[in-house]
This record gives C-alpha cells, structure tokens and sequence, in this order.
C-alpha cells in the first residue's frame, strides 16, 4: 500500500491582514507550487498492521496537521531535495512521515537553526522536533525525548589529517574544532581542555558556527581542523569533497538520537512512542535506514530520555 | 559559471524573493506608520508621549534584530499571541525600523525653517494645517535619500527573518548549500538576487526625488532626464527674467490717493475718533529672568499706522509677537478689537489650535524680517493656499484674490516663481500680499525691510506706504527707516527696555525728540548710512 504523499503548502494565508492575502495571491501566482516550501515523504512503504489499533486508541491525531521542526542542514538526515528545492528528504524526514501515517495525521516542515529547534517546540511553534537531536538529560529539561537511534561520530579532518586528531581525546588539544552551537559535542571537546593542560598543551579551540555547512566550510577553508559530528554526515562531506577531507576515525558517544515532543503532553509522547515502537517492530526502521545508508547497527529500541 | 546560471534561475531560489520582499515590504509599512506616531510623539508638547517614545527607541534601537525576531516568534505565543513565522519576521522588522525612521522624519522636521512654522501661525493656520501643508511636504523632499537608505538596510535585515524559519532568501541559500555544497554558487547568485533589489529600489529613490524636484516643474521632464540622451534645454529665462536680477522691479502706477501729499490734520481728526483696534495693558515678559517687556502700555486705533523705532533687545519684535500672540507673556492684557486671544472668555488658555482659530477670527496679519515665505510653493501658492486652508475659499477664489494681490505689489509676472528663485525685495512683497489677503484688521511688520538689500528697499516701503495710504490700513511696523516712519507713520513710539520712552506725532518726534534717549538713538541713526536710504 503506498502511503500519501501529496505536496502539503505552506500557506501563507493563514494571516490577519487583507493586504497580506492579496500579496499572498500576487505570490501564490508567481511562485506557483513552487512557493510551496514542504515536503512529500517518499516512503514507499508498508503501515505496520498495528497502526490502526493505535488510530482508535489515539483519535484526537486523526486527520490533524502537525509542525515537524527540522535543521535541515544534515544531508542523509533532513535537508531540501537538490532536484526539487521544495521538499525535504532523509531518513528523520522518513521516519517522521512513517509515524505519522501510522497514527493518522500530516506532518508540514519548519525550518529552524540548530539552536532554535527545542525553543521553537518549546513556544508552540511546532509540534514534534524528529531532527537528528541527541537525547540528553540537559535538554530534557525543554522536551521529552524518544530515542530511536544510536549515535556514532564521525571525525572529520582536512585530507591527510595534519593536525593527526584521532577522537574526541588529547590528540585535539591545540587544535581548533568547528561546531555547530548547541551540538552535545561541544561540552565534550570543552572538556579536554583539564587534560591538555595537564600536559602542557593548549586546550583545543572552538569556533561555533549555525549548520553543518558551514562547518564544513570552516575546513576546506582551513578556519578549523576538526568538525566532529554524526558519523554519515561526515561520509556524506567526504563524499562530496574526497580530495580535501577525510574521516580521520569514528567515536561512540554515550547518548542516543531521540524525537523531542512538548513535556506538558504525556497522550502524545506515548503515541509516537507506541507508533515508533510498531514501525521498528515490523522492520520499515531497518528498510529506511537501509535506503539512507544508516548502519543496522546504529538502531535503537525506543526508550524515553526525561529530566531528571 | 554553470552551476552559477543554475541557481540564479532555479525557482526555489527567485521565489525565496518573494518572501524577502514581503518582510522587508510589511516591515517598512508598519514602520513607516509606526515610525510617524513615535516622531508625532516626540515632537508633541506632552511630556508623557515624547518619554515614552524616547524609551520606545531605546529599547528597540538597543537590541539586536535578531533577538527581536525570536522574541516576536517565540516569546509572544507564551501570552497568547502566535504569529506566524512571516508575520513575526514583519513585525519584528517593523517594530526595529520604527524608531530609525522616527528620527529620520523628526531630523528633517526639525530642518524645516522655523519662521516658515511662525508664518503658517500668524496666517491662522491650525498647527495641524501648519505641519501637513507646509512642514511635512518640505521635510519629505528632504527625508527621501534617507529612508531610501533605510529602505535598503530593511531589505538586508529581512535575511535575518531566517532564524525563525521564514522560507526567505537567505534561508533557503543555507538549506540548498547544506544538501548540495555547493556554496559559492549558491551565495554569489542569492548575493546577485540581493543587489538587484537594493538596485531597484535606488532607482525608485532616484525616481522619487526627481518628481519631488521643484526646480523642474515640468511633469514631463521629470522622466525624460532620466534618459541618458536627455538635454536640458538651455535657460530661455535667465536672460531675460529676474532670477538672479537683484534690482528693483517696478510697481503699478500709483493712484491720485497715493501721490497726493498727506493731510496729517483730517487724519488725525479721524484716527482721534475711530475705535481701538489695539489694547495692551500693562504687558510684562521676561526671557530667562532677563525683563523684555516692562508693564508696557498702547492704545493704536483703527487706520493708525504706528511706527515702533528703539535699538535691538528694547522689545519691539517680542511686542509684535505677542500681539499674534506667537508668544506668550508673563501679565498684561492684549485686546485686538476688543477681543483677548489665547484666552476664552472665562480666561482659560486655549489651545493651539484654537488660538490659531480666533487669530484668523479676529485678523492679525504679519508680515516678518525674513519673509518667510513657504519654500515649496509658487507666489501665487503663498498667497492662494492660506485662503484655501483657513478662510476655506474654493481654489478658483482664492487663485483670483492672489492674482489680484500680486498685481497690487507688482509681482504678477512672478506668479509661478518658487520664493528662492526671487529677490529679496520681491519675496518681500509676496509676504506683505500674502498677509493681506485675508483682509486682517491689523497689519504688524516686523522690520520688514532690515534683511533686504539697500536698493531693494525702496520698492518694499512703497508697497507699505500706499497699503496705509490707499486702504487706511491699521499697522504696526518696527522699523530703524527714520525717514520713511517720518513719512508714513501718524504716530512714532520709542521703546527701550521693555517699555514706552516717548510717543507722539511721528514728523515731531522724530524731527524734534523731548527724551534724551531718543534724541542719542536718533543721532546715532542718521549718522549710520546703512539705516537712512
């Protein structure tokens, strides 16, 4: 059975002023879909049988349209479709559409820096965050967290290694590693900085940056050594730039990807919780991560991350 | 170069425009709207209004946009307001070019010529006449380079609208660089998409100004020196007219009335009869706690003409101000014809407006130093427009009553000219028509002639004189021409420090002076050439 995957827009009518909705057509006829902004998953893929028990178990989703809020800078996770700018793609994007068709309702897209995600869901502005966010007890403290994968890192250095960094580890200090602000990487590399000095090194440096992009660009334009993220999205920047990066080593970091949804909605947490557990279960996880490269290994059974 | 072309034609991205120009269009409206209350605000004479505009801008020209941004999109739905993304961007946009385009209108207000404001006044133009007809339309020639600045610098903020997630320019760079790496295509070609709308809208600005242009009043012109092949055509006039031509330019012919020499006897006998046309009593002013005024006294009766002479600082202009009550004074009573301005009948203080009500009510005219005229407005405009803003006359009386008046002071081959465009002496006189046309009771001058040229002089006090002679107009006029208040005036009074030395029959006083003060003053002034054309 296919699942729906009709382009949702991302109206712009929903506003107060008239003036607003006469533009709006002005640009509705321009643009055409094209000013449509969001996405069609395109899973091709089975409903778990379960799913319509848990529809009658949880009605109030039915039918409904929720916010999904993505980073959509992780290319292999969510990021625009280069061939057609207006949807996003990846396995969170997949993942995301999988749950909602089990449980009955439509996911729209918005974009948010990295930082802003658990903010943006904290201020009602969207409804769910499935966004490539690590599950810790830190940001517990901003949104429940439903795990659903493990995290590996990827170490990504200019090709050759100059600098000969090899995890997350004394080998970092004295260098300057890009970051995305807010990424659970950052307190870790900080924390080098006792042992370096215990060596009398100096402690690695860090250059904050909005997306992995740019990260990425701190590189290849020699600003940084190092950019220690998710494993596939270092391989994907290798990828794209094999003659100037390289993944120096990978590192297990003790945390888990989770799907962030609103504390104060005990109902909704369990429905995704319940949705995710069926779509696993029935092994469309494993044929999503399969078809974004993501090792079978990575898969986590969900398990819920609160504040303490 | 290829992958440039692509992006730079790639719908994802031209679209991305339209959400751009939507903030920064919505940010600027509700800026420009906003901005107009908070300089309304700070330009009002409540203290309340001016400190809370004040705070506004301190707050909002203190913190950063883009903090602006996240609090518009995610600190207000905690109260109960959720916008959406492009509506907080706007908001927040609108609400931080608020308080620039504020200081940009207060700037260019505060610019326009204060005697201009003053003029507006003694005409009887409410201040919300005064700032709509002659401030404001002055002002926003000259706020237009500026807010087209503002206007560029709302269009690069709009890119910060990205961090709460509007799909605009910037944003969707970011995404398409992030899935495809390819950076440098995909900014140069959004950088590209940036410059050509801050490309169009410098050509708006250069568009507006020259329709704004009051040197080239030909609508046609206006657009043609846009295009490059365009010529001017060579001034025809500046040969032949009197633009730069700083001689006298003749009157009409002057009546019987005017030519035939005074008889001071019979006017005298009417004058003594006639009813006052103005009172003042025991009038005292003080300016930082200096005494202007000093419990002055004068009666002048209807079709007297008066002739204030006195050194600088002894009061003269602040008495004629006060009479218009363009100022305040501390004690004292003012009547003209009977009527106080400024106060009811209860003797509570009205309000601006309604003073400016009972000044045209009771018809004061005024004619100042320097002129004053409205710098945007033809002569005829000068004289025409007030008819059609205080005594509401239809355009086509009040058009006749100017061309009339203009005919009177011999300007009506000035009609169309801009006051800048005219000598001193001709702004002079449009002045002298301009406050005449309302047919005011009394006609105050305020050294009418100090700020002219010696040869431009003669032509004005001309005007003046046949005003009293052929009208019987009432007038006080300060003045430092001896020989012409000699002439002219039934009565000389001479002022210092604030108060009436001596007064009497102008060509006595001032051939005989009984007052040493004002026999040393009148010394003084035949011996200066400057002041005895």
């Amino acid at each position: 059975m296919k699942t729906t995957g009709t382009t949702r827009t991302y109206s712009l009518a929903r506003s107060t002023a008239g003036a607003f909705f006469a533009v709006t057509m002005v640009a509705t006829t321009i643009g055409g879909s094209v000013l449509s902004a969001t996405t069609s998953a395109q899973a091709e893929t089975e409903i778990p049988a379960a799913c319509a028990d848990l529809q009658a178990k949880y009605p109030d989703l039915k039918g409904k349209t929720l916010v999904n809020a993505v980073n959509p800078h992780t290319p292999g996770y969510e990021a625009i479709d280069p061939n057609d700018p207006t949807k996003y793609i990846g396995f969170d994007i997949d993942l995301g559409e999988a749950i909602g068709d089990c449980l009955g309702f439509d996911l729209t897209y918005k974009a948010v820096t990295f930082a802003a995600l658990l903010t943006t869901l904290q201020a009602g502005q969207a409804d769910i965050v499935i966004s490539d966010i690590y599950a810790t007890v830190d940001r517990a403290k901003a949104a429940d967290f439903i795990t659903y994968l493990k995290v590996f890192d990827g170490v990504l250095v200019a090709k050759g290694n100059p600098k000969g960094i090899d995890g997350i580890n004394t080998s970092m200090c004295g260098a300057i590693a890009a970051e995305n602000t807010g990424y659970v990487e950052v307190p870790l590399i900080e924390a080098l900085a006792a042992e370096c000095e215990k060596l009398g090194k100096p402690a690695p440096e860090i250059q904050l940056y909005e997306n992995n992009a740019n990260c990425i660009q701190a590189i290849l334009s020699g600003r940084a050594d190092t950019y220690v993220n998710d494993v596939n999205t270092v391989d994907g920047a290798v990828k794209a730039y094999p003659d100037k990066l390289e993944k120096a080593t990978a590192v297990t970091l003790p945390y888990s990807v989770g799907i962030a949804v609103p504390r104060d909605n005990v109902e909704f947490r369990d429905a995704i919780m319940a949705a995710l557990t069926e779509i696993q279960k029935s092994g469309l996880q494993v044929e999503m991560m399969k078809k974004w490269n993501l090792p079978e290994d990575q898969l986590e059974t969900p398990k819920l991350v609160l504040a303490e | 170069m290829d992958l440039f072309i692509h992006y730079l034609t790639q719908p994802y991205l031209v679209t991305g425009i339209i959400y751009t120009v939507l903030i920064t269009f919505f940010g600027l409206i509700g800026g420009g709207v906003l901005g107009i209350a908070l300089a309304a605000m700070q330009l009002s004479r409540f203290r309340a209004l001016s400190v809370f505009a004040r705070v506004y801008a301190v707050i909002f020209r203190g913190t950063p946009l883009i903090l602006q941004m996240i609090f518009c999109y995610n600190a207000l739905p905690m109260i109960g307001i959720k916008l959406t993304a492009l509506e907080a961007a706007s908001l927040a946009l609108a609400l931080n070019e608020a308080p620039f385009i504020a200081e940009i209108i207060r700037a260019n207000i505060i610019a326009v010529d204060r005697g201009q404001v003053s003029a507006g006044q003694a005409l009887g133009m409410t201040p919300f006449v005064t700032m709509i007809r002659i401030v404001v339309p002055q002002a926003f020639r000259t706020m237009v380079p500026a807010l087209g600045n503002e206007a560029v610098s709302a269009l690069k903020n709009s890119s910060l609208a990205s961090v709460v997630s509007v799909q605009e320019l910037t944003l969707r760079s970011t995404q398409l660089a992030s899935a495809t790496f390819d950076f440098f295509s995909i900014f140069f070609a959004s950088g590209l998409m940036y410059l050509v709308l801050a490309g169009s809208i410098a050509v708006v600005q250069i568009v507006v100004e020259i329709m704004l242009d009051l040197d080239h009043p030909d609508p046609k012109a206006r657009f043609a020196r846009l295009l490059p092949w365009y010529r001017a055509p060579l001034p025809v006039e500046a040969d032949t007219d009197e633009e730069t031509d700083e001689t006298a330019t003749p009157l009409p012919p002057a009546s019987r009335k005017a030519i035939a020499p005074l008889d001071r006897q019979k006017r005298a006998e009417a004058i003594a009869t006639s009813r006052p046309a103005v009172e003042i009593e025991n009038l005292t002013k003080s300016y930082d706690g200096r005494k202007v005024l000093d419990g002055l006294d004068l009666t002048v009766r209807l079709g007297e003409v008066v002739a204030l002479l006195g050194p600088s600082g002894s009061g003269k202009s602040t008495l004629l101000r006060c009479i218009n009550r363009l100022e305040s004074w501390d004690s004292g009573t003012i009547r003209v014809l009977g009527r106080q301005l400024g106060v009811d009948e209860n003797g509570l203080k009205l309000s601006p407006a309604s003073i400016a009500n009972a000044r045209a009510a009771v018809g004061v005219g005024m004619v100042f130093q320097n002129f004053n005229l409205f710098g945007h407005l033809s002569a005829r405009e000068n004289i025409a427009g007030p008819l059609r803003w205080v005594q509401k006359l239809s355009p086509r009386e009040a058009d006749r009553q100017a061309d009339e008046l203009l005919e009177r002071v011999g300007l009506t081959h000035r009609a169309d000219a801009l006051p800048r465009h005219m000598s001193g002496g001709q702004q002079q006189r449009v002045a002298i028509a301009r406050a005449l046309a309302p047919n005011p009771a009394v006609l105050l001058l305020d050294e009418p002639t100090s700020a002219l040229d010696p040869e431009l002089v003669n032509e004005v006090l001309e005007v003046i004189r046949r005003l009293a002679v052929e009208d019987g107009l009432t007038m006080l006029i300060s003045t430092h021409q001896i020989s012409f208040a000699k002439d002219v005036a039934d009565r000389a009074i001479f002022l210092a420090d604030g108060a009436v030395v001596e007064q009497g029959p102008a060509e006595r006083m001032l051939s005989e002076p009984s007052n040493p003060r004002t026999r040393q003053f009148l010394q003084i002034m035949n011996e200066d050439p400057e002041h005895t054309v």
